[in-house]
């Protein structure tokens, strides 16, 4: 068993589903570093993930080449253009199969945060997405199994968000008052924790 | 905080609706209707100019589309960069055959978008150039000026080029007229109130009424201080000192003053302030040249202000002198 077009679909309707509490989490959270707008983009782009249709598609790549213009549609904000560039560079690399075995999921997500870096043009250790991008996909090395890979990518987003919480931010206009950062979770990180909490079930 | 708004999902497509309606010479065009460009066309055989960037801004950035300003615009949605379609597009419809400028503020989304839009489109064989605004002097530190963000002191890098592109000089002389006045424009701003995204719960930021911040974005990112609310004139004395004290190596002694109103600071406050920095200037050997003073650069009802120097040699003051129109600036 691996990854399908029915589970890619199941994950982006919990995700979508989870926007209705998390809206104005990350809009709070992205208000004291940034514009406060995370929360409403990332709903925005999930309702026009949401709506697209994959009945009938049965090719991982087509299908994640659906939901990265979806989301290159719906937005043109950072975090929202990485959103798209990680899916569809995932999209290329699984085009023409209809199943990813799992233990092709770690190398598949380092991938898209290599081409998220190079688009983005953040380091590792600048506190942002990418940061919880690497942590799950290293954390998933190895892991062969969906039970393996729900728990691992659940912990290393929490061991992310803990590592990096009380380090200054080196990205963006908050790199310039990196103390103000230090205690404060990154906008996009938690974005990226959460999702992948609600798209793995915790606690279901 | 109160809007005179319908379906907040509905914000930025109603006001490019308005927009267009209260001025013919702008149109609606590309994907989903997020480009604003000359209703007339691009100008054959003329530089296009081409912008962009998130709403909750204007007159920018969809109100500087005009003779001898910009062609096309692409923009997103309130505060977020225009999508990578919307880029292109706008970037085809500034296209007058002689390559097309970029000239954007230094935000990661925008630069994002657009950087990707210029690789689909230059391999159709259009030449294309970048120039991004990076006045903002409170956003990095002068070591790391590349990384500063764009913020009022872009409408002069906007004028410039427009007024080069008329002239019919080529994409690399547009190009480096308008990366000249990006090098010698600086700018810092100051809030006193906040601003709110429509559809959001809480305002962008959070600020006590009896303080101000200093430095501040104009999406409200964090400034280099907050501190109580201080006069005009010590607001003003400050502004200035800070933007001489990045006085562009080797610049002159003229200078372009914008006093720009970040939504809600009524013009008569700012006036108060541009009396200051006016005797400031000349106390500091400076005159002025074509002040501009009002709302040019907004973040919808935050109230503040940003101070902007374009400090000018002889061919920016050309530039800047030559005719220009758009719905919010008019120039000879």
């Amino acid at each position: 068993m691996g990854l399908t077009v029915t589970q890619i679909a199941a994950g982006v309707a919990l995700a979508h589903a989870r926007m209705a509490t998390l809206e104005q989490e990350l809009n709070a959270a992205d208000s004291r570093l940034g514009d406060g707008d995370t929360g409403g983009m990332l709903r925005r782009v999930l309702d026009l993930m949401a709506e697209q249709r994959m009945d009938g598609i049965d090719d991982v790549g087509v299908s994640l080449g659906i939901l990265a213009k979806a989301a290159a549609a719906a937005t043109g904000s950072s975090l929202g253009t990485l959103l798209a560039t990680g899916l569809l560079t995932m999209s290329k690399r699984t085009k023409g199969r209809a199943e990813i075995p799992w233990s092709e999921l770690a190398p598949l997500l380092e991938q898209a945060r290599d081409a998220v870096m190079a688009r983005g043009g953040a380091k590792l250790g600048d506190k942002t997405v990418v940061d919880a991008l690497d942590a799950v996909s290293s954390a998933l090395a190895g892991a062969g199994d969906q039970a393996a890979i729900r728990a691992r990518a659940v912990a290393a987003c929490d061991e992310a968000l803990v590592r990096f919480r009380n380090e200054p931010c080196r990205m963006g206009r908050a790199r310039m008052y990196a103390d103000k950062s230090i205690g404060m979770d990154d906008p996009g990180m938690l974005a990226f924790a959460r999702l992948i909490e609600s798209i793995c079930r915790r606690g279901a | 905080m109160k809007k005179l708004i319908n379906d907040p999902a509905h914000y930025v497509d109603e006001m490019l609706d308005g927009l267009c309606a209260a001025h013919p010479s702008l149109m609606r065009d590309g994907p989903a209707g997020r480009v604003i460009r000359r209703t007339e066309g691009a100008r054959a055989g003329k530089v296009g100019i081409v912008t962009g960037g998130g709403s909750g801004h204007l007159p920018l950035f969809t109100g500087y589309v005009g003779p001898g300003l910009v062609d096309a615009c692409s923009i997103g949605n309130v505060f977020e960069g225009p999508t990578v379609d919307s880029c292109m597009a706008a970037i085809k419809a500034a296209d007058g055959g002689r390559g097309v400028l970029r000239l954007y503020g230094n935000y990661g989304g925008d630069r994002m978008n657009f950087d990707m839009a210029g690789e689909f489109l230059e391999e159709e064989g259009l030449e294309l150039s970048t120039v991004l605004g990076t006045d903002d002097i409170a956003s990095a530190a002068p070591a790391e000026r590349s990384k500063r963000r764009g913020v009022a002191g872009i409408v002069y890098a906007y004028k410039i080029a427009g007024a080069r592109a008329d002239e019919g000089a080529s994409l690399a002389e547009v190009t480096a007229a308008a990366a000249k006045a990006v090098e010698r424009t600086r700018t810092i701003g100051c809030a006193l109130s906040s601003c709110q995204i429509p559809g959001a719960a809480e305002p962008s930021f959070r600020i006590a009424p009896s303080e101000m911040e200093m430095g501040i974005g104009i999406h409200g990112e964090p400034g280099i201080w907050r501190d109580t609310l201080k006069p005009a004139d010590a607001v003003a004395d400050e502004m200035v000192d800070r933007l001489l004290a990045e006085r562009p190596e080797g610049s002159g002694n003229r200078v372009s003053v914008l006093v720009n109103s970040l939504g809600a600071t009524p013009l008569e406050e700012l006036f108060i302030l541009y009396r200051r920095i006016a005797e400031r200037l000349d106390k500091a050997g400076l005159a002025v040249v074509q002040p501009l003073v009002g709302p040019y650069v907004t973040s919808m009802e935050m109230t503040g202000v940003s101070l902007s120097l374009c400090f000018l040699d002889d061919e920016l003051e050309r530039l800047l002198a030559a005719p220009a129109s758009c719905p919010f600036w008019k120039v000879g």
